[in-house]
């Protein structure tokens, strides 16, 4: 599959240590969590003002989106014969590396040198941007976050804040290098500035670029529309100013209704930012129209598989219902200890902990599905209820079933297998392992380095028990 | 074999379903009579409602009892505001006074030297403080996004409670959907320095709304 060529996946474990020792990002991840944890639990507070439900609301939302995946061959059918039906083109690609090729060859056909996007995550499993420049055509990331990004030459780092791992003074470094001017102290008090320097620069490319590129946060088949939501309105611009637009979106992303449509988006900018609506949803159907006196004068679309089509009826199924707000990253201990960059690959997260094995191959990312601690945060938090931690063991056990973990590791889980297996045995161990700590901790209730695992013991004490099993403590309480 | 029969061919097996016609027919049929979500309770005064989101969204609001006073009231907030007296507005607004007011208003789409856009509005949502606007030729998308004003001008019989109302509207009096319909909460924003939120991204830096007429209307 073309998406492992560039995912980093398999390096999870070298970049963990190298992103908890830089102190930059340390410092930029610990001002982001609370801000994301609070607007989302205000947002979701927020709906019972209007009596509203978080928990049925998400279950109607599942329902939605397990309905249309239960039937997606006919969904898409309708979508693309309404979509046509509206003066758009629809195009299909089954890769990555095939969305490049289609992108480029629409840019050609229209003398289109420079692109302007609007957040497209599946632009970044493609490698458009790369393909773009390759072919002379320039890209330009036009959200903020995907701008700075864009100029650090990185990417991004979080699917809805994709400059999260930046602080101000780097971004100030990247605009003055970028605009040509000199570098100035920077504090909070001059981001309302250095975001009209950004708009100022990014409005001229808005107004010359050929085409436009989006992605599309739902399609819907009742109208064959794309719907797209930002905050910024760089999502209006670039599918309106250009004379191009071409919408780049997965197979799954298909809604039926806009009922379906309208709760859907009472949960995806609450869970993403808090907001009760983002300021901008817009809803594009077909092109430009008679005596319209603007808008896109094509509109193409392109619907990716690169692994979508084989989750469906798999283990993998309900991650197909992801709406890509990014609630399970927020609440994640492991994504606000390493960032984004470490998981290696477009999506990070809990949910790219789930997506990049499935999409990149599991043997390309055998670390990703353990970066979890299992406390189930993101699986709380997902709004189309998605079981993530259940994914994730589920990838644990084709990774041990396909004997791709590491053989101490195998043989460890055979032993303890066996051991399981033999109630006698283990209680024996058992007792003789909780003495054993007991000895070690001396009396006080914690080891501080423990000889057989000493990472372990490296950053923190273990605790440990009285120095009884649970199974003495159970039959003790039995007899009182 | 096409992309399109390949990918189709396999999201048919992922789906396991035999039938297709039947399937089809059955999706096509349920999208006759869509079916709502939980809907939110809200109280009966929807205009009340309206202005309190739109206020909570930063955009500023003014009421006027009728039509005809709205060039008068857009020329109170532009001197207020220190704005230049000379706006672009959509065909469908241009036709009023406003030279009587002395605002100075090109009726056509916008462009990147417009600084105020005065627009209407084909309905407005009361759940979340949010402007409807559909793409046409007596409305182009352009004045609404281009300048850093924007003036929306919002009929209150116009003001639904929910997005499902909105849609209902949509369908009961155009049928199908224009080009674009963009609804918009508030001036443009952004978090993504530092997750500090900042007024006027890309879009409008300010929103105001002029409300029209008392909310007794039908």
């Amino acid at each position: 599959m073309s998406g492992s060529k560039h995912s980093q996946a398999m390096h999870f474990h070298a970049r963990a240590g190298e992103k908890l020792r830089n102190p930059i990002l340390q410092g930029a991840l610990r001002k982001a969590k609370p801000l994301f944890v609070g607007k989302r639990a205000k947002g979701v507070a927020s709906l019972a003002e209007d009596g509203l439900d978080f928990d049925v609301l998400r279950s109607t939302a599942k329902n939605i989106r397990n309905r249309t995946l239960a039937d997606l061959d006919a969904w898409l059918e309708i979508f693309e014969e309404r979509a046509v039906a509206t003066g758009a083109e629809v195009l299909w690609a089954r890769d990555g590396a095939e969305v490049s090729r289609l992108v480029v060859d629409i840019a050609r056909r229209h003398g289109v040198t420079k692109a302007v996007k609007s957040k497209s995550m599946l632009s970044e499993e493609a490698l458009l941007n790369e393909a773009l420049a390759a072919a002379g055509i320039r890209p330009v990331e036009t959200d903020l976050g995907e701008y700075i990004v864009q100029l650090a030459g990185e990417t991004p780092s979080h699917i809805i804040a994709p400059a999260v791992h930046k602080t101000i003074g780097e971004v100030e470094a990247l605009f003055a290098r970028e605009h040509g001017r000199p570098l100035e102290t920077r504090t909070s008090a001059d981001i309302p500035a250095m975001a009209q320097e950004a708009r100022a620069v990014l409005r001229e490319h808005f107004l010359s670029a050929g085409m436009g590129i989006s992605g599309a946060n739902f399609l819907i088949a009742e109208t064959g529309s794309a719907a797209l939501v930002t905050n910024e309105g760089n999502g209006r611009m670039v599918t309106t100013l250009p004379k191009v637009h071409v919408v780049i979106t997965g197979i799954e992303k298909i809604v039926p209704t806009l009922e379906d449509f309208a709760t859907l988006m009472r949960l995806l900018p609450r869970s993403a930012t808090g907001q009760s609506i983002s300021n901008y949803v817009s809803l594009l159907t077909g092109t430009k129209r008679d005596g319209d006196r603007d808008g896109p004068e094509k509109t193409i679309f392109i619907l990716v598989d690169n692994g979508r089509a084989k989750l469906l009826g798999s283990d993998y199924q309900d991650m197909l219902r992801c709406i890509r707000c990014g609630a399970c990253m927020n609440h994640c201990p492991v994504y606000f200890s390493l960032g984004g960059h470490a998981y290696g690959w477009v999506y990070p997260g809990p949910m790219g902990s789930v997506l990049t094995p499935l999409y990149t191959g599991i043997e390309n990312a055998i670390d990703l599905p353990h970066a979890s601690t299992g406390c189930n945060q993101c699986g709380a938090v997902c709004p189309v209820d998605i079981p993530l931690p259940t994914l994730m063991h589920r990838l644990r056990e084709e990774q041990n079933e396909r004997g791709l973990r590491p053989w101490p590791e195998r043989l460890a889980l055979k032993v303890w297998g066996w051991v399981a297996g033999k109630p006698a045995l283990y209680r024996w161990l058992a007792r003789r392992t909780a003495r054993y700590l007991n000895w070690l901790a001396d009396g006080s209730g914690r080891i501080r380095i423990f000889g057989l695992a000493p990472g372990w013991t490296a950053g923190r004490d273990l605790p440990v028990s009285s120095g009884l099993t649970f199974h003495e403590l159970y039959s003790a309480r039995k007899k009182t | 074999m096409s992309a399109k029969d390949e990918i189709l061919g396999r999201v048919r097996r992922g789906v396991g379903k035999d039938d297709f016609a039947g399937r089809k027919a059955a999706a096509l049929e349920s999208l006759t009579g869509p079916q709502r979500g939980p809907q939110p309770t809200m109280a009966a005064d929807l205009v009340g409602r309206f202005r309190a989101k739109a206020e909570y969204l930063s955009s500023t609001v003014a009421s006027v009892a009728k039509l005809a006073e709205v060039p008068a009231a857009v020329a109170a907030y532009l001197s207020a505001n220190g704005l230049a007296a000379e706006a672009v507005a959509t065909p469908d607004v241009g036709g009023l006074d406003w030279a009587g007011s002395g605002v100075d208003v090109a009726a056509r789409a916008a462009v990147d030297a417009d600084k105020t856009g005065i627009s209407g509005c084909f309905c407005a949502i009361a759940e979340t403080g949010t402007l409807m606007l559909l793409s046409g030729p007596q409305t182009p998308a352009t004045v609404s996004l281009l300048p850093e004003t924007h003036i929306a001008l919002v009929d209150v019989s116009r003001i639904v409670a929910t997005m499902e109302d909105a849609f209902a509207l949509l369908r009961a009096e155009h049928g199908s959907l224009p080009r674009a319909v963009n609804f918009i909460s508030g001036p443009s924003r952004t978090g993504d320095i530092e997750q500090t939120i900042v007024l006027g991204a890309h879009g409008p830096c300010r929103v105001h709304l002029i409300l029209i007429g008392t909310g007794s209307l039908p």
